[in-house]
């Protein structure tokens, strides 16, 4: 129903993802199990033994960078797509970052 | 010789990072399975072209490639700074892309560095000249590197891809002992704006005409803002036509938010291989506004740096003596998440990460592992 949706909404925006997770991984027992899985795979890609180099490369392209040992060495981190800054509800959602905004609503 | 335990790493991800912790951290690193699985495997003509900067910066250290390049072996040795170093950065990659590590090892010497760079100053890929110039380096002085002289960066000529012949004079001072853990969380609010916008062996006109669309879009939200025109031709002009802008948001608190875009006509190189048709040239108005869109993404992201200076502004957390340092940043990037573990691998450093819900940022807290500035000469 209708009145739960702000409610659905704000549960999910305050949950907050434990980012110390995401950047340092799993604590050490879940480690373990995922590295026998590696090795599991490995087995099966026995069969394919040889391949060809190009082939391996375009698997490396759909993996996220994270996994590619041989990812590119670069610090900016290029946006696809920019937001039209011309846009006027887009304009007031960042005016209080500014010194000509509101100052009570940018001092959080 | 064999004694020496090797850290073993694969792959040539974050190549930069991991020599520059290693340096600092005396751990000397095999690294191996360099695009093994690629097509034209091994080291990149820009990698080998940082090692051998490294070994012009550094005393008896040692590296090693094997014939295909898969496999490098490098182990540090002591940086020693000096005067009148020249470095040829080559045309694959621009000079942005020496500049981040040189500016962390050039602290860490025995000696202030003093060194000529030449190759491409501005191009869309690592952050150019301008950048560095204008914020990299004023990062650094939040945590405690001597103000004044000795940290500085003259862009003598300009350069764009694809045949560069841009040259740079940088000099970085050393740190007397250790850097100062910085409490850097609040960001503040935009003040000014202000902007280079360069172009090199075209008319002068089209500078114009980006910094003309830039403002357009900062008129809605801010009336201070100044974008300088730096038009090179001839000697100082390098060897392509090309142009580009570099905007920073300076902050109440005296943050800086930067970003950069340039334009010149690259020759299809091999990242661009896939690609049959050339890719297409930005126009003048469209890229002054792509900048200009890009510095507000930044700003609305919030935090001290923006996303660009996220893995510069960690090691240099780290990096710190046995302190608490405390720094706000926007989204973390994933060359930032991979700094974060690069630092825990080679310095032992856990940052302690919370988001902060309300205003969408990360807040991240360390103490810093005490690295001192052992190639000073004590008297």
């Amino acid at each position: 129903s209708k009145w739960k949706e702000s409610l659905i909404a704000r549960t999910l925006a305050r949950r907050s993802v434990n980012l110390m997770q995401l950047v340092y991984g799993q604590p050490v027992s879940n480690q373990a199990s995922a590295v026998s899985d590696s090795s599991e795979s490995e087995q099966s890609d026995d069969e394919d033994f040889f391949k060809p180099k190009g082939q391996a490369n375009k698997g490396i392209d759909d993996k996220s960078s994270f996994d590619d040992i041989n990812a590119e060495d670069c610090s900016k981190f290029p946006k696809s797509d920019l937001k039209d800054w011309h846009a006027r509800d887009l304009i007031e959602s960042i005016k209080d970052r500014f010194v000509t905004g509101d100052w009570s609503k940018a001092a959080k | 010789m064999g004694k020496v335990a090797y850290k073993k790493l694969k792959g040539s991800k974050n190549l930069r990072q991991r020599l520059v912790l290693a340096t600092l951290a005396g751990t000397p690193v095999v690294v191996e399975e360099i695009r093994s699985e690629e097509t034209s495997p091994g080291l990149r003509p820009y990698e080998v072209s940082l090692l051998r900067l490294l070994e012009s910066i550094s005393d008896d250290c040692l590296v090693e490639i094997n014939e295909t390049g898969t496999k490098l072996r490098y182990k540090p040795g002591v940086l020693m700074g000096g005067k009148r170093h020249i470095h040829d950065c080559g045309l694959s990659r621009s000079i942005g892309y020496f500049l981040e590590p040189l500016i962390i090892l050039g602290l860490f010497g025995k000696k202030p560095l003093t060194i000529r760079l030449k190759g491409i100053t501005n191009d869309s890929k690592d952050p150019s000249v301008d950048t560095f110039r204008t914020t990299t380096l004023h990062i650094l002085k939040r945590f405690g590197v001597p103000i004044g002289d000795g940290l500085d960066l003259k862009i003598e000529r300009r350069g764009a891809p694809p045949l560069g012949g841009g040259e740079i004079l940088l000099q970085i001072p050393i740190v007397p002992n250790t850097l100062s853990a910085a409490h850097w969380i609040d960001e503040g609010m935009v003040k000014r704006i202000r902007g280079i916008a360069f172009s090199t062996k075209i008319s002068p006109q089209i500078v114009n005409r980006v910094i003309y669309a830039a403002r357009g879009i900062f008129n809605s939200f801010i009336p201070d803002v100044h974008i300088f025109s730096d038009h090179r031709t001839n000697a100082t002009g390098g060897g392509s036509p090309g142009y580009g802008i570099s905007l920073v948001a300076e902050t109440t608190t005296g943050c800086l938010i930067s970003a950069d875009v340039a334009v010149s006509d690259r020759k299809a190189d091999e990242m661009e291989e896939e690609m049959d048709e050339k890719p297409k040239l930005t126009p003048p108005e469209e890229l002054g506004e792509q900048a200009a869109s890009m510095l507000l993404e930044e700003i609305e992201q919030g935090g001290v740096v923006d996303s660009t200076h996220q893995g510069l502004l960690f090691i240099l957390c780290a990096l710190c003596p046995p302190d608490v340092s405390k720094v706000r940043v926007g989204k973390l990037t994933p060359y930032g998440i991979e700094t974060l573990r690069n630092i825990r691998d080679f310095l032992g450093v856990t940052f302690d990460i919370k988001p902060d819900p309300n205003s969408g940022t990360v807040l991240l807290k360390c103490v810093g592992s005490g690295i001192k500035n052992l190639s000073r000469k004590i008297s």
